[in-house]
């Protein structure tokens, strides 16, 4: 494909996002008006509190890590039709489990930092394919069983940290004991929380730019084509269903780990905070792309380390990237709209009916 | 209808077509899929708002803004798919949506007597108490043709009316139609089958892409012909001479073969037939007699209740569908759009959805684009589909060209056994010669090919035997060369010498 076709391509494939983004921004700036704010000094507030200094720009990549590795996760089981909305709590069960091979597992650092990544990793896939396997054999739907399970894993660690793995140097606080220092993954910089975790995420987009062109991608994709023909063509559904969701459950469990080991150190309860569902507008936004996810991960990220800041400095609640994170669910929900043709052929009736 | 031009998108469907219809006539509207046939009657019945164009009834200038409008300027339409309530009866079905001589309660002895005196005049044989779910497809669709004149119709649309039918109901209605015109009614004929032209019709107009081609009247100098020269712009082939294969060992057979249908009712019952090297077997019925069960069944999509599968000489009943592929078991799926394809798909993807994880298409669990690539550039040639390029969408093509690539990708590999389900079905008549064409081929390259059809005259056209399925049931098995209308017969249940007339709901 000649190079002027191929750019011709990618901005087409960019444009609805890009459209997305800009009318939630701009829907929310009439919102700011309304509220009796300038939208002007609050998206400059914003854009100073994501990147004035090296340690903000830092926490743009340290809440992008994990936001990224849930919406790959996600997106496997988007592709194949599967919706699972539970990714907040299969990055849990990867948590617990990094914690406990830390806390537990008395072995040498490597082998202990290795561990407990197998560990979140089936963790995670465990949780998601539980979900899956239920879909397979008894049809149950996965939204419910995915955001049920989601609970489980939030009050099984909330048990945890109030119970038997409560640090008993903790003062009573709902935490467990910090991992060892060994254990944590290097800083990148000084001053910032960004760790070598970002090599992980770069080495997992790499591997889901190389997953989707794989038999395995394919078939999942296929499955995810109809039920009809993926039989037709020869592929077990059931037995997809699960793969899709361990290996969309198992990204999630290594976020957790990720978490962990550059971050928290310790369980607290409600580690994964909002994280699961802005995971799924990151992957629908990112259109179901590891490179659109990558992109569309970062974007979040920036938000949510501005939004602190601009609440801090103008007094515009933080609720606002709450508001253009809901702005942009409802865009990506009617995202057919934003396609290029459509826009043109909705230009197109229009002048019809006004010859007409 | 004068200059009509209606535009969808970047397509001009209709560009500045006249059509005229005479009083007390049958006019023919002929061309091939796309051609604009529908689009014009829609048109007319309100449907759809032209750009440009004026419609004239006897004379005066009309303006159809509507369906409603349209009914009350005497236009009905009986569309393809029938829009009747299946468990309401039949008077209540013309009754909806109407206003009631009894206030806000149902007049409905006073309908269904009126109901009974239409029907007797025109022979439409039609039980006004009667559910629709009960009735055959030819009964429902005399309801429809009993609805459009109980609203006051004189001009008549029928879309396609004998796609459902079978040659003898397809008689029955026509000879409706002609006592119909006798009475006074004018009726419009959308078809794209000749043979209905030269036997019904008075006049016949010929669309080819959105456009007015000719408009002429039938007479018995009239040819297949010449009509289709105009329809389709170039010379046909009608007769295929198929080069005599003699077939050799049996590929597929099945052997007293029971299948249930999703509704869990036993759709295939003791079905016993085989298809040798070489042959093609047709098996005509009319829908819904269970061809589906039986087609998935002896591809692996659908359990056996009982019976017994050799596929090449193995055992092969309740094996998964990927058995049947790696026998070269290829398939036609009656459900292009949901089963033969992945709509989402790009062209050259859907080529190898049977055989992606394969060399050359993949290796080491990775696949190789340009393979996939070359592989789709090739077909794309050798199948003659009309894509602009192998990253098309598939959804984005026409139906000739989707059954075109499922049609590639399941004669690619020379398959042992072909199961074609209704292969061309709503093709127009260039793509079915083509698809036509490409079974007889594979038949000589020596697949054991069953040709499910529910067109007797593709089965007669194609078949080296011709088998008959009614009601789940083998109902015999007929030689090269049988007459329409000893396949007709038993396609409604009716062995010879059988005079017990046979219940018609199935």
């Amino acid at each position: 494909m000649p190079v002027s076709k191929k750019i011709i391509k990618i901005t087409q494939a960019i444009f609805p996002a890009l459209l997305m983004v800009a009318g939630a921004l701009l829907s929310g700036a009439v919102l700011i008006v309304i509220a009796g704010n300038d939208p002007i000094a609050a998206y400059k507030a914003l854009l100073e509190g994501a990147f004035s200094n090296s340690y903000r720009i830092s926490e743009t990549f340290v809440k992008a890590i994990p936001l990224m590795l849930m919406a790959q996760g996600i997106s496997i089981a988007f592709k194949n039709q599967i919706w699972n909305i539970g990714a907040g709590g299969q990055f849990t069960i990867g948590t617990i489990l990094s914690v406990v091979v830390c806390l537990y597992f008395k072995l040498p650092p490597i082998p202990t930092i290795i561990l407990s990544f197998i560990f979140a990793f089936i963790g995670g896939a465990l949780w998601g394919g539980l979900a899956g396997w239920l879909k397979a054999r008894f049809n149950a739907n996965e939204v419910i069983t995915t955001l049920m399970l989601d609970y489980i894993a939030t009050f099984l660690l909330a048990y945890l940290v109030y119970g038997p793995m409560m640090d008993p140097n903790g003062f009573g606080y709902p935490q467990s004991a910090v991992i060892e220092k060994v254990l944590r993954l290097p800083k990148l910089i000084v001053g910032g929380r960004l760790h070598a975790g970002l090599f992980v995420a770069i080495a997992i987009l790499l591997l889901m730019i190389l997953f989707w062109r794989s038999t395995l991608g394919f078939k999942i994709e296929l499955a995810g084509q109809g039920n009809d023909v993926s039989r037709y063509a020869g592929i077990n559904n059931k037995k997809i269903i699960i793969v899709a969701m361990l290996l969309s459950g198992g990204l999630s469990g290594i976020a957790g780990w990720n978490e962990i080991h550059g971050i928290h150190f310790r369980l607290m309860t409600d580690l994964a905070g909002s994280y699961g569902s802005i995971a799924i507008v990151i992957a629908l936004l990112g259109n179901l792309n590891p490179l659109g996810i990558a992109i569309s991960a970062y974007f979040f990220s920036v938000l949510i380390v501005g939004g602190n800041t601009m609440q801090n400095l103008t007094g515009i609640p933080y609720s606002l990237v709450d508001i253009i994170q809901g702005l942009i669910v409802v865009f990506v929900i009617t995202r057919t709209a934003f396609k290029a043709e459509s826009i043109q052929s909705f230009f197109r009736k229009r002048r019809y009916q006004h010859n007409g | 209808m004068r200059n009509i031009t209606k535009i969808f998108g970047h397509l001009k469907a209709n560009d500045a077509v006249d059509f005229k219809l005479r009083e007390k006539s049958i006019h023919g509207l002929l061309g091939e899929n796309g051609a604009g046939k529908t689009t014009l009657m829609n048109v007319l019945y309100g449907l759809y708002r032209q750009e440009e164009g004026e419609i004239y009834i006897h004379g005066q200038k009309t303006d159809i803004s509507s369906p409603l409008k349209a009914i009350s300027s005497g236009i009905g339409m009986v569309h393809q798919h029938f829009m009747l309530a299946r468990p309401l009866t039949v008077v209540e079905n013309i009754m909806l949506g109407r206003k009631s001589s009894r206030g806000i309660f149902l007049d409905t002895k006073k309908v269904a007597a009126e109901i009974r005196e239409l029907s007797d005049k025109y022979h439409l044989m039609v039980d006004p108490y009667a559910r629709i779910w009960q009735l055959s497809v030819g009964e429902q669709q005399r309801v429809e043709i009993l609805t459009t004149i109980y609203q006051g119709a004189n001009i008549l649309i029928l879309d396609e009316p004998t796609a459902v039918l079978t040659p003898q109901e397809a008689e029955t209605l026509f000879s409706i139609l002609r006592q119909m015109r006798d009475d006074g009614k004018s009726m419009i004929l959308i078809t794209h089958k000749l043979e209905e032209i030269l036997s019904v019709v008075d006049d016949v107009t010929i669309l080819r892409d959105g456009k007015m081609i000719n408009s002429l009247k039938v007479t018995p100098a009239t040819t297949k012909e010449e009509l289709s020269r105009l329809m389709v712009g170039r010379d046909v082939l009608f007769d295929f001479y198929p080069v005599a294969v003699k077939p050799g060992k049996e590929r597929i057979s099945m052997k007293n073969l029971s299948v249930r249908n999703d509704k869990d009712f036993s759709a295939v019952r003791n079905f016993s037939l085989s298809v040798a090297e070489g042959e093609i077997v047709g098996l005509a019925g009319v829908d819904g007699n269970g061809q589906k069960e039986l087609a998935e069944a002896l591809t692996g999509l659908r359990p056996a209740e009982g019976g017994l599968i050799f596929i090449n000489g193995k055992e092969a009943v309740n094996k998964p569908p990927v058995f049947y592929i790696n026998e070269g078991v290829a398939h036609i799926p009656e459900d292009r759009q949901s089963m033969g394809l992945a709509m989402g798909f790009c062209v050259s993807k859907n080529l190898v959805i049977k055989r992606f994880y394969q060399q050359p298409y993949a290796k080491n669990g990775l696949l190789n684009y340009k393979n996939i690539k070359d592989h789709a550039k090739k077909m794309i040639q050798d199948f003659q589909i009309k894509t602009n390029s192998t990253e098309d969408i598939t959804r984005d093509l026409s139906g000739g060209n989707q059954q075109k690539v499922i049609l590639a990708r399941e004669l690619a590999d020379d398959p042992s056994v072909l199961i074609a389900n209704q292969p061309t079905r709503g093709l127009d008549v260039g793509a079915t010669e083509y698809v036509r064409s490409r079974l007889l081929e594979a038949r000589s390259k020596g697949s054991a090919v069953l040709l499910i059809s529910a067109d007797i005259e593709e089965i007669i056209q194609l078949s080296d035997r011709i088998a008959v399925i009614y009601n789940g049931e083998l109902m015999g098995v007929l030689p090269k060369g049988s007459q329409p209308e000893a396949i007709g017969l038993l396609m409604m249940g009716k062995r010879q010498g059988d005079n017990a007339s046979v219940k018609e709901n199935y």
